[in-house]
């Protein structure tokens, strides 16, 4: 009897361990395979010929159409610059300067990736559509309430990401002497 | 006492081939979700523009809504394919996906292609082919090796504001996707 305790607990713990840290790797476990910059992180093999093996499993499991390494790279954040998951129903400030790109985007989405800005309204910003401050900072404002400067309204309840998408950079591929700063996400105020 | 932790401990271990198992063949397992979506949209030597995403709506291939995109499937064995079109002056840029959804090549039209896109996808026994014929190549034709017989092409396009996407999406429709007969 003793013995079957034991087998049973032993399987236990395999499947919880074996399931558990694949799903967690795959998903926003941020494991193995990834760049992190505070709350932004990229799988840095999704653009690649030769994606090592969790960025392969990764990339047979998201199913979108990753961005090549010659495109550019996606950065996603799922918390602010706490480490306090992204709320819709709190209000965020996007602080700082981009990496050096052609151009960039920043799209809210659900964690599925479904868009959630206002429809019939721009669905994210656009690096050659916004206010920036003298030295090319930027403030840009996320949130279901009206914000100043940079303003993107955003629908629904519950938790959401952020994609900032840097189309034909050099940041991040060990190219180049700069070190790649990304913008901070504040949590202002929640309703 | 011990010999519980030790059970425990061969359930970590056993974990761990578990997780390592998983990794490993889920790529062979899972059909991939975006070839089996591009296979769906009836693309095959056809350039088929995305529709935008859209707020509220579903985004399965993770769209990014400021971009145009058109998507086109080859199958190799037909002969090497060919990838033509004039794209207005704007930032664009193509990725070319093997069936388990990992990227072949990939490249903008700021490494000097302008507005032309001409690109031709070889198969590793076409490719050897066209090493032995001693062809000339014509200038600008992007040459790409593909280690796959199934490929489908991604053009992504930039359109500086929404207002021109509809002008934008009609380039990308003109995109001329086929086998040239080996």
């Amino acid at each position: 009897m003793r013995f079957l305790g034991h087998l049973l607990a032993m399987i236990a713990v395999a499947l919880f361990v074996g399931f558990g840290l694949s799903w967690y790797a795959l998903s926003d476990g941020r494991l193995f395979g990834t760049i992190e910059v505070g709350p932004w992180a990229a799988w840095r093999d999704a653009g690649s010929s030769t994606p090592d093996p969790y960025t392969r499993a990764f990339v047979s499991r998201n199913g979108a159409l990753q961005l090549g390494a010659g495109e550019g790279l996606q950065l996603i954040a799922s918390t602010d610059s706490d480490g306090q998951r992204l709320d819709r129903a709190c209000r965020y400030r996007i602080d700082g300067t981009t990496p050096v790109a052609t151009f960039w985007t920043l799209v809210p989405t659900a964690p599925d990736g479904t868009p959630i800005a206002r429809p019939g309204g721009p669905a994210g910003f656009n690096s050659g559509r916004i206010a920036r401050a003298e030295d090319g900072s930027m403030q840009l404002y996320v949130s279901r309430t009206l914000s100043p400067f940079n303003w993107l309204e955003i629908t629904g309840e519950g938790a959401f990401v952020l994609a900032l998408t840097l189309y034909d950079t050099s940041s991040f591929t060990g190219v180049g002497p700069t070190v790649a700063t990304l913008p901070s996400i504040i949590r202002e105020a929640c309703s | 006492m011990i010999r519980t932790l030790l059970w425990l401990l061969a359930g970590v271990v056993l974990g761990g081939v578990i997780h390592l198992t998983v990794i490993l063949s889920l790529p062979s397992l899972a059909a991939n979700a975006a070839w089996a979506r591009v296979e769906n949209l009836d693309s095959l030597n056809k350039a088929v523009v995305l529709p935008a995403a859209v707020a509220g709506e579903a985004n399965p291939l993770h769209l990014d809504p400021e971009l145009a995109y058109a998507v086109c499937r080859l199958d190799m064995r037909k002969g090497p394919g060919i990838v033509r079109g004039v794209l207005p002056l704007a930032f664009w840029s193509l990725a070319v996906y093997g069936r388990d959804g990992t990227i072949l090549y990939s490249t903008t039209n700021r490494d000097g292609i302008g507005q032309n896109l001409e690109l031709g996808i070889f198969n590793q026994v076409q490719t050897r082919l066209l090493a032995e014929q001693q062809l000339d190549v014509a200038e600008g034709l992007l040459i790409v090796e593909s280690r796959d017989d199934d490929v489908f092409v991604v053009v992504r396009l930039a359109p500086a504001h929404q207002a021109m996407r509809k002008r934008y999406e009609a380039a990308l429709e003109k995109i001329s996707c086929s086998n040239n007969p080996a």
